[in-house]
């Protein structure tokens, strides 16, 4: 991180993008435009999201957060091509997946999205490589080796790449999984509650994985109900009963706890897009290494 | 426009060069997926050993009892068949035989007789050696021991060449002792033992239903055939056994050869029409007798292996069935054990097809791996049986085992399909919310 934020637009490259505190930098590559999501529970019809419009750009690092039944998980499937929506539209790098056949569904997920869960979904019986291999081979992507071991290197891991899952710890596994999500090198890494199931300094690792992949320009999306995960990302988007509660983005850098707050509702969409613009603008006079991200205060007038 | 076309073409032109490399992509990636496929099988398989022999066991019961009563059969038939080229691909045999059906009605005693005989001797031009040939039982006895019903044969001197049937020791019976009605016999090595003596008995006197026989010759050990032994059988000229049993002199076969064996089907006619012409027998009546070649016997041996295999793939079927529904019920086992990862697999880009593949691979595999297991063992357990010394040598055709391998396929992929569907329909979120 480079410290001066400065406008996103116009620049490429990793260190450029990384620069800006919420790390979006140019088009949307995900455009959501109200989206409603129903099942059907029996007899009876749940209203998961009610009207969800969203925008998220390229290398933007994202905190989706809310309580249980908010439609968070709702929301992350959606996002990752796992599940269909009931109306609205949902535009991915480009191309209306909201319409999508299931093959073609399975052919954005395996390209384009990398899922990281709570849970690591390795296979047992299968070595590290095998795991991070597994998506290259759904997609006929050459040098999967070589692609698998530069995965693994990234994560740190490629002197575990022959260990198999029960060899290893929790957070090597985390770590394995990611290299998985990012063998295919995707659009977006979309992670589901990462450090739920990793004590906290194992979790903290994670999320230095993380980081450093934002750093690196990825675009990553992490549901999680843990505040100090959340402010760990650029951006906070809050769910409650199927609606946007409220869309900040916060000055990544510890140095600086700059945030931008943009509260979004299904009254007031146009708000979404105000957001959008405050946080590519960042407020005058901040200076760098005042607070730390942890002091999360409601209000624009915390800033120091 | 001209150059629009022109491009046009030439896009055609290399869609259609580089065509044969899209197949040959296309074939190496199905055979990859294969590979990879059956790879994650077999890690399955032994990462579920015990379940997996379990489940496979109706299939390897199945194959294993294919391959060794296919492999008896066979090498019951390949001893069949050598022992009939041994005796000769042109023999005949001619033998009394009252005609079925309504046609029989009328007709005189069936009867078969040395006049025949000669009649056939001297009339034929297309056959070769012959001899006449009684058959009866009689009780041996030499010394204190006594062997009882033993297979008596009364033949001419040419029975040897005929039937294949020379002796290792002393002589065979010749032509004087045929003319002369001499009580001389020839022994088969299972008499012997019978009635404890060696080849010292040779030149040595025996009673043959009361009348005394010099010993003049041993028959070389032949073996069994059909479960009897060949070599347990005593015999004397024909001219002899006529005289102790008058009764036979009905009942007189005659064996013969076609000078070659193109001429099989011209002797039989010669022979037909010499004996029809002796019996009296007017146009449309029935032969009263029967001309047998080595090809009908053939068939007949071929008819018999293949009603024994026939009944055998009904059992088979049965039992193919049975594994198939053990490996149905297993795959469905493990595709409900496995739904977070086939959720796993939908989320990293899994299509409905490459779970149906997999899951399907998996069956075929287990099945396969199950049919192998049952030809070895089948191979094995012929190979034991050969051992014992009655037994003939077995043999496993390649089509069995080619055959028994292709049936477990198939019912890995007939079985399979329900519980690959199955997982290939699963729900992403389901499976990888599954508990």
């Amino acid at each position: 991180m480079t410290g001066t934020p400065d406008h996103p637009q116009g620049h490429a490259g990793p260190m450029a993008a990384s620069a800006s505190p919420a790390g979006g930098n140019g088009a949307a590559l995900l455009e959501l435009a109200d989206v409603t999501k129903v099942y059907r529970v029996g007899i009876e019809r749940v209203h998961a999201l009610r009207g969800i419009s969203l925008t998220i750009k390229a290398n933007e690092y994202v905190a989706i957060m809310g309580a249980s039944g908010s439609g968070k998980s709702t929301l992350m499937n959606i996002l990752g091509c796992l599940d269909i929506l009931t109306a609205g539209t949902y535009c991915l790098a480009g191309a209306d997946v909201s319409r999508m056949s299931q093959s073609r569904l399975a052919r954005i997920r395996g390209r384009q999205i990398g899922f990281v869960f709570q849970s690591f979904e390795l296979l047992p019986r299968t070595n590290a490589l095998k795991n991070v291999e597994l998506p290259l081979a759904y997609t006929r992507v050459p040098h999967r080796r070589r692609r698998a071991l530069a995965a693994l290197e990234r994560v740190g891991l490629l002197d575990r790449a022959h260990h198999r899952p029960n060899q290893l710890s929790g957070g090597q596994k985390q770590r394995v999984a990611i290299a998985r999500a990012l063998a295919q090198e995707p659009d977006i890494i979309l992670a589901d509650e990462p450090t739920g199931n990793l004590d906290s300094r194992t979790g903290d690792e994670i999320m230095e994985v993380f980081d450093s992949l934002h750093a690196e320009g990825q675009t990553i999306i992490i549901v999680t109900h843990e505040q100090h995960i959340a402010e760990r990302c650029g951006r906070i988007i809050r769910l409650r009963d199927g609606l946007i509660e409220s869309d900040e983005v916060l000055a990544r850098s510890p140095r600086s706890a700059v945030r931008c707050r943009g509260a979004t509702r299904r009254d007031q969409p146009r708000n979404r897009t105000a957001s959008v613009s405050e946080r590519q603008t960042p407020p005058p006079g901040v200076s760098p290494g005042a607070d730390t991200p942890s002091a999360a205060a409601p209000a624009p007038g915390d800033q120091p | 426009m001209t150059r629009r076309r022109r491009n046009r073409t030439l896009a055609a032109l290399w869609w259609l060069v580089c065509l044969p490399w899209r197949l040959i992509r296309l074939v190496l990636h199905a055979v990859e997926t294969t590979a990879s496929n059956s790879l994650t099988a077999l890690v399955q398989i032994w990462g579920n050993k015990v379940r997996s022999l379990l489940t496979v066991l109706g299939i390897i019961i199945a194959v294993t009892s294919t391959i060794t009563v296919v492999s008896v059969v066979q090498g019951f038939g390949n001893y069949v068949t050598d022992f009939l080229k041994g005796i000769g691909t042109n023999s005949m045999w001619v033998y009394p035989q009252r005609p079925a059906g309504a046609e029989r009605a009328g007709m005189g005693n069936v009867v078969l007789t040395m006049d025949d005989f000669n009649a056939v001797a001297s009339q034929c031009t297309l056959i070769g050696r012959l001899s006449p040939m009684v058959f009866s039982q009689a009780n041996i006895e030499y010394g204190r021991e006594i062997a009882e019903n033993t297979p008596l044969r009364g033949v001419g001197a040419e029975f040897q060449a005929i039937h294949n049937m020379y002796v290792d020791a002393g002589r065979f019976l010749s032509p004087i002792d045929i003319d002369h009605s001499a009580q001389v016999c020839c022994l088969g090595r299972d008499l012997l033992d019978k009635l404890r003596c060696d080849e010292s008995v040779v030149g040595e006197y025996l009673v043959i239903d009361g009348q005394r026989f010099r010993v003049v010759g041993l028959i070389e050990e032949k073996g069994s055939f059909a479960g009897e032994s060949l070599d347990e059988i005593v015999l004397i000229p024909h001219t002899t056994g006529l005289k102790m049993y008058p009764y036979l002199r009905d009942f007189v076969i005659i064996l013969t050869e076609a000078i070659d064996e193109t001429s099989v089907p011209d002797a039989v006619a010669e022979i037909t029409r010499v004996l029809r012409s002796r019996h009296d027998l007017k146009p449309g009546q029935p032969n009263d007798f029967v001309v047998e070649t080595q090809d009908q016997f053939l068939s007949f041996m071929n008819n018999v292996k293949t009603y024994a295999t026939s009944a055998l793939g009904g059992i088979v079927g049965i039992s193919l069935l049975v594994g198939g529904i053990g490996i149905m019920n297993v795959m469905l086992v493990s595709v409900t054990e496995r739904t977070r990862e086939i959720g796993l697999r939908k989320s990293v880009g899994a299509r409905r097809r490459d779970i149906m593949l997999q899951f399907l691979t998996e069956a075929v595999v287990l099945a396969t791996v199950g049919g192998a297991i049952g030809i070895v063992l089948g191979y094995t357990i012929g190979h034991v049986a050969s051992l014992h010394p009655n037994m003939v040598k077995v043999v496993v055709p390649l089509w069995a085992v080619a055959l028994a391998l292709g049936f477990s396929a198939g019912v890995g992929i007939i079985f399979g399909i329900i519980p690959a569907f199955k997982a290939a329909i699963l729900h992403p979120i389901d499976a990888l919310r599954h508990e």
